[in-house]
Parts: structure tokens; sequence; C-alpha cells
């Protein structure tokens, strides 16, 4: 892990999930720490942190379907926020709802990707996400 | 002769016969003949009245033929006394030959005629009399075959009954004519009225002139009543007649007039107990009935018939009489009709009318309360129902979409643990290879294709399901665009095939869903590509044409086809006709184009045959139920 990178927040309560996007990343040879929610409360919790001076994520990976605060509500609190609304978020899940999808646009997420079932197709998406927000996308600096 | 005709004539003759027979068994039966000897001329009153009833009455009571004649003597005003033998000539010549049955003789001088010459006028046959006084019969021999009637005296009683009606009458108007009846009756009623003298004032007023019974009865003083006797004749030889001086001094007398016979009744007398010649006769002729049917005249012995309380109610209204103070019995004649008895027809009919009216206007009533009850009780019932149907609809909707939110969420969370397998047996293959063999290595392949088998049917089943629950947006599609990027995409997704895509659309265009459109079409061409990937070379038209209110679309392909009685099974989910190893499939494809198109008021269905290829149809109503929103 290099400790001048920024991290990259992954909220999601399935640990095979988590595991699996770490393993995804790290098979992309992505660097950047890898920072874990569990939860919608401790996914917000992390705003503290930033506020406290820890560094702010390069984005973050969301899942909808969360426990104690779902992922919609956790967009909502971050993107109402004048600073941490620029951390760009993906929400990534398995949800092909239309309404999730709108929802999810209308709060302010920058992508909405599906989770693929396929290992394979996870590390593309990884990868691409990566290349994406990584290296090709550039956010304001505060 | 036909026998119909023979038949007829038959009965004709036996009718005529049987009537023949009841003819002649009548004729022997001779008729009855009776003469009524009357003593007066034919016009009087009394007996015309008496008349009257007798004939009535003998009419009534003899079953047989009747020949009635009768004779007027006019006795009363010429005396027959000088040509006695020439009417007993006369009448002997007259009724010799017709074997009379009987004689009826009214009053003393017709009965004393038929006595005195009872050996020439007919010695053997019957004699009825009916005569006025009893005294009469002192004078005269009966003889054998002879019977009859007189009317019992009524003056006194008369004035009995006078006294009751009017208690306070002090005076008592006897008027009396001076012809040769009128001295006899006045000598009668003096003799009668014997036992008042003393107590009530009489005066006889006898021989008076009509005039000047006027002006003697208009000047009468209180507490006076009229007694009517007989006016025959009067002091100046007038023969006025007893009804034509009634009829003129009535009116003007002050004081009430009681009469004496039924005759005089209605010409201006208040009533009293009267000689009824209707009942007189009516007693005469029940007699000589009994006589003609065979009775002897000695079996009946002569008898008196009493007067009758008889009153004109007009009379006793002008003398302030009540009807009720009437002994029992009375007749009251000339009562005013009443309305009942004026209109009573017309009451009856007015009555039955509305009684009729009303029973049906009642019947209407009811009517219309059953309906307005039975349409109330619909109402409700309906009410009730459209309740329930609202209430059960929201359970049954509830129901569905907790069971469609179910599926969905199954559907979803078997995604993840999904994700795992294949994860760590991806990771397995690529992070672990040295340690697998072959087999193993071949193994974790087959776990792989299994999840993505999987996967593949969760993701159907989810889009079936999302059809179910998405909302309906009907649009404007032109389809040549649409389908051009399907194929482009369809093409783009299965590179090893070299589909030969047709697509000839006509430029038609429908107001569909546009998602569900794009599915359906998008699992019928994935369909075709499947099927034709064993043909040697695969052809795909796609195809459109708009029909009168509809647009039909198809997807055409030369691939393996199938056998026409699965048809319509094939859109049923889950239903597959080839092997999973060859045509790899969820079996929801179809079901989903099914769906999508009924959403959209249209229809799916496929032909095809083994090994020729296959059709699939879609139709669309090109503008349906759900309304084109402009936004």
């Amino acid at each position: 892990m290099n400790e001048d990178l920024n991290p990259i927040l992954i909220v999601e309560d399935r640990a095979t999930d988590i595991d699996l996007t770490k393993r995804a990343f790290a098979k992309r040879h992505l660097l950047n720490p890898i920072q874990v929610a569990r939860d919608g409360e401790e996914a917000l919790a992390y705003m503290d942190r930033w506020r406290a001076g820890e560094p702010l994520p390069v984005f973050i990976l969301l899942d909808l379907r969360l426990p104690k605060i779902s992922g919609l509500e956790v967009l909502r609190e971050l993107k109402k926020h004048s600073t941490y609304s620029r951390i760009p978020v993906i929400v990534l899940t398995t949800s092909a709802e239309d309404h999730d999808v709108e929802e999810a646009y209308k709060l302010g997420c920058n992508s909405y990707i599906l989770k693929p079932v396929e290992f394979n197709k996870f590390i593309e998406v990884a990868s691409q996400i990566e290349v994406y927000w990584c290296a090709l996308n550039t956010t304001p600096t505060t | 002769m036909p026998r119909g005709l023979l038949q007829l004539v038959f009965i004709i003759m036996v009718n005529g016969f049987i009537c023949a027979t009841t003819t002649s068994a009548q004729t022997p039966r001779e008729s009855k003949k009776v003469l009524i000897l009357f003593a007066h001329e034919a016009q009087q009153s009394a007996q015309i009245i008496a008349e009257q009833a007798i004939r009535s009455t003998l009419i009534k009571g003899t079953p047989d033929q009747l020949e009635i004649y009768s004779e007027y003597l006019d006795a009363a005003r010429t005396p027959i006394d000088s040509f006695e033998k020439d009417i007993v000539s006369l009448l002997r010549r007259k009724y010799e030959d017709k074997k009379l049955d009987l004689i009826l003789a009214f009053n003393t001088p017709a009965l004393k005629l038929v006595l005195n010459n009872r050996s020439v006028l007919f010695p053997r046959t019957p004699i009825v009399f009916m005569i006025l006084e009893q005294r009469n019969l002192a004078e005269l021999h009966l003889g054998s075959n002879v019977t009859g009637i007189w009317a019992e005296s009524n003056y006194r009683s008369n004035l009995d009954l006078a006294l009751v009606l009017q208690p306070e009458t002090k005076r008592v108007v006897v008027i009396s004519g001076v012809g040769q009846w009128d001295n006899y009756f006045r000598a009668a009623v003096k003799e009668d009225f014997q036992p008042y003298e003393g107590k009530l004032e009489f005066e006889y007023l006898t021989g008076l002139t009509v005039s000047e019974l006027q002006k003697a009865l208009s000047n009468l003083p209180p507490h006076t009543i009229v007694s009517f006797i007989s006016s025959a004749q009067d002091k100046a030889r007038n023969n006025t007649g007893n009804l034509e001086v009634l009829r003129q001094i009535c009116p003007v007398s002050n004081s009430p007039v009681y009469g004496a016979t039924d005759a005089q009744l209605g010409l201006g007398i208040v009533g009293g107990r009267l000689t009824s010649f209707e009942r007189l006769g009516i007693v005469a002729g029940e007699i000589s009935a009994r006589i003609l049917a065979g009775e002897k005249p000695e079996e009946i012995p002569p008898h008196g018939v009493p007067g009758i309380a008889m009153f004109d109610s007009r009379e006793l209204r002008r003398w302030g009489i009540s009807e009720q103070s009437l002994p029992a019995g009375s007749i009251i004649r000339f009562k005013d009709p009443s309305i009942w008895q004026l209109y009573k027809w017309h009451i009856a009919g007015i009555l039955a009318l509305l009684a009729l009216q009303t029973s049906l206007i009642t019947i209407l009533l009811i009517q219309r309360k059953q309906r307005r009850i039975a349409k109330e009780s619909l109402a409700k019932l309906n009410a009730e129902l459209e309740r329930r149907i609202v209430s059960r609809t929201a359970a049954l909707d509830a129901k569905t979409s907790e069971l469609e939110t179910f599926a969905y969420s199954v559907a979803h969370d078997l995604k993840a643990p999904l994700r795992g397998i294949d994860g760590y047996s991806r990771l397995l293959l690529e992070d672990h290879f040295t340690s697998l063999n072959v087999e193993g290595r071949s193994f974790l392949q087959t776990i792989h294709s299994s999840v993505e088998e999987m996967s593949q049917l969760i993701d159907d089943l989810l889009a079936y399901s999302r059809l179910e629950r998405r909302d309906f947006n009907p649009d404007h599609i032109e389809l040549a665009p649409l389908i051009s990027r399907l194929v482009a995409q369809k093409n783009r997704e299965s590179i090893e095939s070299n589909v030969d895509f047709v697509v000839d659309v006509n430029g038609s265009s429908v107001v569909a869903d546009a998602n569900g459109l794009m599915q359906s079409l998008g699992n019928y061409i994935d369909n075709a590509i499947k099927f034709t990937r064993k043909v040697p070379r695969p052809r795909i038209e796609i195809g459109a044409k708009e029909m009168e209110s509809t647009c039909l679309l198809w997807v055409k392909d030369n691939g393996i086809g199938f056998d026409p009685k699965y048809g319509d099974r094939i859109f049923d989910i889950f239903q597959r006709l080839n092997q999973p190893e060859d045509y790899p499939g969820t079996g929801v494809g179809l079901a989903i184009v099914r769906k999508a198109v009924e959403r959209m008021g249209g229809r799916a269905w496929a032909e095809g045959k083994p090994m020729e290829g296959a059709t699939f149809y879609l139709e669309i109503p090109k503008s349906n139920g759900a309304t084109l929103t402009n936004e």
C-alpha cells in the first residue's frame, strides 16, 4: 500500500464482495489503500474522520442495500455537504431497478454500475473504474 | 245421398215429431173464463185500482190460460132497476156460450144483479163478491156457490188514528154530499162517531158545493180536523165526484183532511186508516184463483178486509205530523225520493269506479313500493359487493406486490452468493493453477459455466418480474431505426455467428412501450440467432406490415423450427423444446415477449415446422387503450 495515495472507500456489507473487490483491484495493481464501511452508519462516520484531517478518498464505491442506513441515504448526506459532495461516488449494486437508478442519479451519483456475477467481468469493471476515476478524471482540489 | 245429409234429415224429423207431440199435449186444456161485473163506470178511480189488482193477482195465481171479461154497470149514476131485465138478457146472450168458470161481482149493485137473476145468469158458476159494506149483505140471499169479502168499516178507527196524530184536536168537520150513497155513508159515520159526541165538537157540512166548501175550509178555527166521507152529489145536483171535490178543496183547507180510501191518497188528504181498493182487489183475486184451482166457495167463508193506515208524505210535512208517530206498518206514499233513490245507480256506479280506481292505485302503490324496496336492496347489495371487490382487490394487490417484491429480493440476493462462487473458483483457477490437476481445472470450468447459467436465469427472472411492475409508457415509435439499432447490437453480441439479417419494415410505426417492444423484438432475434446457429447459411428476416388497426411484426428464421403442436407452449415460462446442452436457454425469453406484448394490448404467437424454420409474430394495436402521452 502506498501511504501517499488517497484511499478508496468501499461501502459494502457483504464480506465476500469486499474481498472480491479488493482482489479485483489488486489484480489491476491498484495501490491506493482501501477503506471499508460495513453499513450506512459507518459510511457517514467517515465524514467526522475527514473533518478531523484524514485524507478524502479518491472515490467511494457505494452499495445501495445496506444495513441501518441505506446507500441512497448515505449518498444524499454526502451530496448535501459542500466539500464532500465533490468526492466521486460510484454506485456498485445488484439492483437494476429503474427507480434506484433514477434516484441515485437524482441525488448526484457519478456512475451507476451493476455488480457482475462473473469474476472476470468484475475485474474488468474494477479496471475501468480505476482507469477512469483514478487516471482520467479530474476533481476540483480543495 | 251423402251420409251427413241423411243424418241431418233424421235429426230434423225427430225434432219435428217431438215438437208436434208437445203441442198436442197442451191443446186439450181449455182456458178459464172469468167475468168481472163492476158496479161503476169503467173510469171510476177506486174501481180501476181494484180491477188492476184483481187481474194481476188472478193471472199470477192461475197456471191455466185466462180469459177475463169486464162489464161496467155504471149503477151509481144510472140506477139499473128499471132496465135490469134488459141487462140480464144482454149478459146472458153475451156469455151463454162462454161457459164461464167464475163471476166476480164488484160492489153491491153488481152482486145484487147476479144474485137476483141467479137462475138465468149461469146458476152453476161460482160467484166471488167484493163489497164495501158488510151490512149490505143483510138484504141479499147469497145462496150456494158464493163467497166474497167486504171492506171493514174504518170511520171510527180513522178518527182514533187522527186523534193520536193530532191529540189537541177539538173540532171535527165532516164533509158529505146529498146523493143516495152520500146519505147512506153519512148515516153510517154518524153512528160510528156517536161515542165521541160531547168530547169533540162535530160539524157536518152536507151537500155544499165545491166553492162553498173551499170558503168554509179556508176559515176553520184552530185545532180542527176535516173528515171527508163522500160527496158524489151536492145540493145543486152537481155530480162532481169525490176525487175532484177533494182535488179542489184540500189545497185551500187550513186544517188537515182525513179521507176514506186509497183512491183519494195523493189528492191532498193526509191519509188515515183507509179502505184499500188495491188490497181488496188482491184478496178477491186470490180467492178467485183458489176457486178456479178447484176449491169450493163454501170452503172459503165470506170475511171482512181491514183498512190500511196510509199517508201522503207531503201532507204529513204540511201539517207537521212526524212519521215516527204513525202506527207501525203504515204505508207512506209520495215520499220525495231521496238523493240515494234518485241517483242510486249513478252513486253505485261512481262508488264502484272509485273502488276500482282505489284498488288499482293501491296495487300500483304496492308495486311501486315493492319495486323501490327491491331497487334499494339491489343498490345496497351492489354497494356491498363493490366495497368487497375494492377491499379484496386491495388485499390482492398488496399480496401481489408483496409477492413480486419477494421474488425480486430473492432473485437479487441469489446473485450475491453466486458472485462468491464464481469469484473464488476463478481465483482458485488463477492463483492456484499449479496445485490443480487437469480434472480439478475442468471442475472449476464447470462451476463457472453453471454460475453463468444461473446468473442468466436470475437476470431473465428479474426482467420478467420487472416487466410486471414497470409502468407502461406508450410512445410513438418508428420501427426502422429501432430495428436497425437492435440488429447492430445483436451483431455485436454474437460476432461468431454469421447471420444474414434482412430488414424490411416499410416505414411502419406503432404506439407502444419502447422498452417492452425493444425487449420483445430483442428476445425474438436472440431466439432466431440461437436456433440458426447450426444451420449452414443462417438468415433472419425482420418485417412489419400495417393492418387496419394493428401493426404486425415478424421475425422469420431458417433455423431448426419446431413441431407446430408446441406452437403455443413455447411462450410459457420455463418451457423448452430442446436439450440445454444443444441450445442453452432459460425458457424465460418468449414468456417475457408474451407478457410485454399483452401489456401493450397485443398478442404474440409463432408458426413453424421441424427443420423448416420458424416465424415469430407480434401484433400491436396502432393506438391502443393507453393514450399517447406528449411529454
